[in-house]
């Protein structure tokens, strides 16, 4: 690698690195300034951002054809499992037995009579 | 100290000496190995996210009002040390494509010292809430006593101590390969020519800086501005 590449990546590195301080400094205001109703989701989309500058700059990914194509197609089963989960959780039917919510009511038969009790 | 790459020379029952065609001379084949690699840990970490999302569908206040009580001051210096860590080691491998090792050898100890405060930071981050009453195996995560928390809050500190611990493992693993690493360009086995090693490392450090960019605002930021 001759020194002008050398000092072109070096200062893209300080760039994304300028970027991804500035969307740090978003994510720690964000809560107080705006859109305080949505803050999963803006976080979520500024976790986004920085991610995507990360891994096309950071881990080389820019250019990167067939392996770039490997990890879309992984990512793009690990959304589709989320959508999956996340529509399922949205019909969820059996609040009265699970585990994962809030006291569920659980009715123990002990034979002759049953007990009732909450966790 | 010489750093020109060293070939390994395998000997068959003959006698004959032959050069070791390995890992080294397949650059791309190491590259596209390591990622099929980091993918599962994008799985597995994706998994835990997955669940994550999950419970807090189900228990929203519950997961606001837990996320409220964690330090973010101590979480967002951390968000810094590995964004900067992350820096040092990128910049460490640029030095070492660009001919200077020693150079490339000072930011792999500085990536080292960054992992070391970041674990740092955490363990007294642990520690406070260890002594609020807050952790694995404590009465407050447990149900079904006087002190237990909401069941949404079990929940959340279930999963927070289980995937930051996850993550802290990483991050002592990270270090113990960036100690390889120097011992591998010590040993001339890693040079200007030859660093896929290197060039791995470097993409493990920046997955591990990754995981972090979601761990933080899933747990630390959901609840900030609800009064703590």
């Amino acid at each position: 690698m001759d020194i002008n590449t050398y000092k072109a990546q070096r200062a893209g590195y300080y760039k994304v690195l300028g970027g991804l301080l500035l969307l740090t400094a978003i994510t720690f205001i964000q809560p107080h300034m705006f859109l305080q109703n949505a803050t999963f989701g803006v976080q979520l989309m500024i976790g986004a951002v920085k991610a995507w500058l990360i891994v096309m700059y950071y881990m080389h990914m820019k250019g990167e054809t067939l392996i770039g194509w490997t990890v879309v197609f992984a990512m793009t089963l690990v959304a589709f499992f989320f959508i999956v989960v996340m529509v399922d959780v949205d019909h969820f039917q059996n609040m009265e037995g699970s585990h994962i919510t809030s006291q569920p009511h659980i009715e123990v038969d002990y034979g002759h009579h049953t007990a009732s009790h909450e966790e | 100290m010489s750093h020109e790459y060293v070939p390994e020379i395998a000997t068959d029952r003959n006698g004959k000496k032959h050069e070791v065609q390995g890992w080294q001379g397949d650059t791309y084949g190491g590259k596209l190995g390591f990622w099929l690699f980091m993918l599962t840990e994008i799985m597995m970490f994706g998994a835990l996210f997955l669940t994550l999302t999950y419970y807090y569908s189900l228990h929203h206040q519950d997961f606001i009002e837990a996320s409220s009580h964690l330090n973010r001051l101590l979480g967002g210096t951390n968000t810094v040390v590995l964004l900067v860590s992350a820096l040092t080691m990128g910049l460490g491998l640029l030095k070492m494509r660009a001919g200077d090792v020693k150079g490339a050898k000072l930011m792999i100890y500085a990536t080292i010292i960054l992992a070391f405060i970041f674990l740092g930071i955490k363990a007294v981050e642990w520690t406070e809430e260890y002594n609020h009453g807050v952790f694995l195996g404590l009465d407050a995560l447990q149900s079904g006593n006087e002190h237990s928390r909401p069941f949404g809050q079990i929940l959340f500190y279930g999963m927070y101590f289980t995937m930051t611990g996850l993550h802290g493992v990483h991050i002592i693993i990270g270090i113990g390969l960036m100690v390889w690493l120097l011992k591998r360009i010590n040993a001339g086995k890693v040079t200007t020519e030859h660093n896929i090693l290197h060039f791995n490392i470097a993409l493990y450090w920046d997955l591990v800086h990754l995981i972090w960019v979601f761990v933080f605002p899933y747990y630390y930021m959901i609840g900030a501005g609800h009064g703590h």
